[in-house]
């Protein structure tokens, strides 16, 4: 039976979706907490204002991240959310699960926690929300001894890093992303676990440009699969598209008729440097124009994939809008080789850079596509030993970026431009 | 010169117990030695914690460093 009148909370049950406050009236049912979390949301909704305070000194013996600190301000109207913490559980790489694994997972959370838990939360982690500061130590025994399974990180650590499912199930995939994530996450391990930053930081792999786990979007340092070479085309399986024989886009868009293929209409037209066209019944594509936007890859798989000599694009900077704007990441490495032979090791040179410098300049609270964006890319590019090239531009022919320095400059930025346009006139 | 790692410490906790506000971002303590680069100062700072004399207060997207004896309760933080 209910514990508090929750009016307002009652009204969002009632559209055609599925509501979290009833899902949260059943788990009240076993976990009386849960109440808690409705009456307290319920005097929120009713005066505006947040009742949480976040943050504290919570965690687990030895790690300084995974556990976020949770209380309510109302502790004895609430006394179900007195303790609310938050844990954060590394995913499985890609997120592979086994049910077993997940049942594991919710009874352990059963035990010790509110039941509550949000799948996934944006770095990816599996978010368990609700329990008690005394539930913690006994929660995290049972996570790493019985489950063989880790916190992520939080606060300012390096963050859980995030794998698409590459090469273990995606013919596209550029690089094996699995055995990146995970290489570098055990390199990684006292960042995970301890901060190390001015702010949070994050690492994404992406097998190719579709980029599934949205590294270019969300992550301080995105590791994006390409090709150097040239598209594969199987010309038959071309035809066959274009005969009707084929789906497109593996039949992901079969629920209603399109009407019959064009591929002048669904792929030529729409590539965005228009390097591709029809000739004698052939696709003909200028691989020295293509972007490698993987349009043309997915409308037609069974006729088109990336070349084979690949590698990754290496972007850094992106960050979700919570100080300030949003903002994608910058290419700074159009392509990389990547290898678990030598352990990435180009890259782990790559970020290790990016930290040392990023510790040093970057404020308190500040990401470092932010720092980057506060002294601009030129001195980004110098600090990390690159040298400008086309691809940092987005229209080399309109856009004025100057990467001169002044030692470049014959006679410096000082020298006498008059005597100068005497020789040459502008 | 850079400062040993005693040294370091002892200014840490020097640093963290006079200054005006109770939670410190890792930056703050590298005026303890501009010579220490900062991935050897956050080992630091992170070994005080390991030894009981430092706490982690986090925010969940922030972490702090503060001295036990001036956090006024488990919860009870000073916010940033």
């Amino acid at each position: 039976m209910a514990k508090h009148e929750t009016p307002l909370l009652d009204q969002l049950e009632s559209g055609p979706w599925p509501s979290f406050v009833t899902d949260l009236k059943r788990q009240a049912e076993t976990k009386p907490e849960c109440w808690d979390i409705l009456g307290q949301l319920e005097l929120s909704y009713k005066e505006r204002i947040t009742h949480w305070k976040h943050g504290g000194i919570v965690g687990v013996f030895g790690y300084g991240g995974g556990i976020v600190g949770r209380y309510s301000d109302l502790p004895k109207r609430f006394p179900g959310v007195e303790h609310f913490h938050t844990v954060r559980v590394a995913q499985p790489a890609s997120k592979y699960y086994s049910s077993k694994n997940l049942r594991q997972l919710m009874d352990l959370w059963e035990k010790y926690g509110s039941g509550m838990t949000n799948f996934h939360g944006s770095t990816g982690d599996i978010i368990l929300l609700g329990t008690r500061t005394e539930n913690l130590e006994p929660f995290f025994w049972d996570l790493t001894h019985d489950m063989g399974q880790d916190l992520g990180g939080s606060g300012s650590n390096l963050r859980t890093p995030a794998n698409c499912i590459g090469q273990s199930r995606c013919e596209w995939s550029c690089y094996d992303t699995e055995e990146c994530c995970h290489s570098l996450t055990l390199k990684y391990q006292d960042e995970i676990h301890r901060p190390a930053f001015p702010y949070k930081f994050k690492f994404k792999f992406s097998g190719c440009p579709n980029d599934c786990v949205a590294a270019i979007a969300r992550s301080d340092i995105a590791v994006i699969g390409t090709w150097r070479d040239e598209i594969r085309i199987d010309q038959a399986a071309v035809k066959e598209y274009i005969a009707g024989n084929y789906p497109s886009n593996g039949g992901a868009h079969s629920g209603r008729d399109w009407g019959k293929f064009s591929i002048e209409k669904e792929v030529v037209d729409l590539c965005p440097t228009q390097c591709m066209w029809m000739e004698g019944g052939e696709l003909k594509i200028d691989n020295t124009e293509c972007t490698r936007c993987m349009h043309c890859i997915n409308v037609m798989p069974r006729a088109l994939r990336p070349g084979v000599d690949t590698g990754a694009s290496i972007c850094v900077g992106a960050k979700a809008p919570i100080l300030d704007g949003a903002q994608f990441a910058t290419l700074i490495v159009p392509f990389m080789k990547m290898s678990a032979d030598n352990e990435f090791e180009e890259l782990v040179e790559f970020i290790e850079k990016v930290w040392d410098w990023w510790m040093e300049i970057g404020k308190n609270r500040e990401r470092v596509g932010e720092t980057m964006q506060r002294l601009g890319l030129p001195h980004f590019l110098k600090v990390m030993e690159i040298e400008p090239i086309p691809q940092h531009v987005k229209e080399p022919r309109s856009n004025p970026y100057v990467f001169w320095r002044e030692e470049e400059v014959e006679g410096g930025f000082e020298r006498n431009v008059e005597e100068f346009r005497a020789r040459h006139a502008a | 010169m850079a400062l040993s790692k005693d040294e370091l410490k002892a200014a840490i906790l020097e640093k963290a117990e006079k200054s005006p506000k109770a939670q410190l971002y890792i930056k703050d303590f590298y005026a303890c030695d501009p010579e220490t680069k900062p991935r050897d100062m956050k080992n630091v700072a992170n070994d005080l914690v390991k030894e009981g004399k430092l706490m982690f207060w986090s925010s969940g997207s922030t972490t702090m460093y503060a001295l036990k004896s001036r956090i006024k309760n488990e919860e009870g933080a000073e916010g940033i």
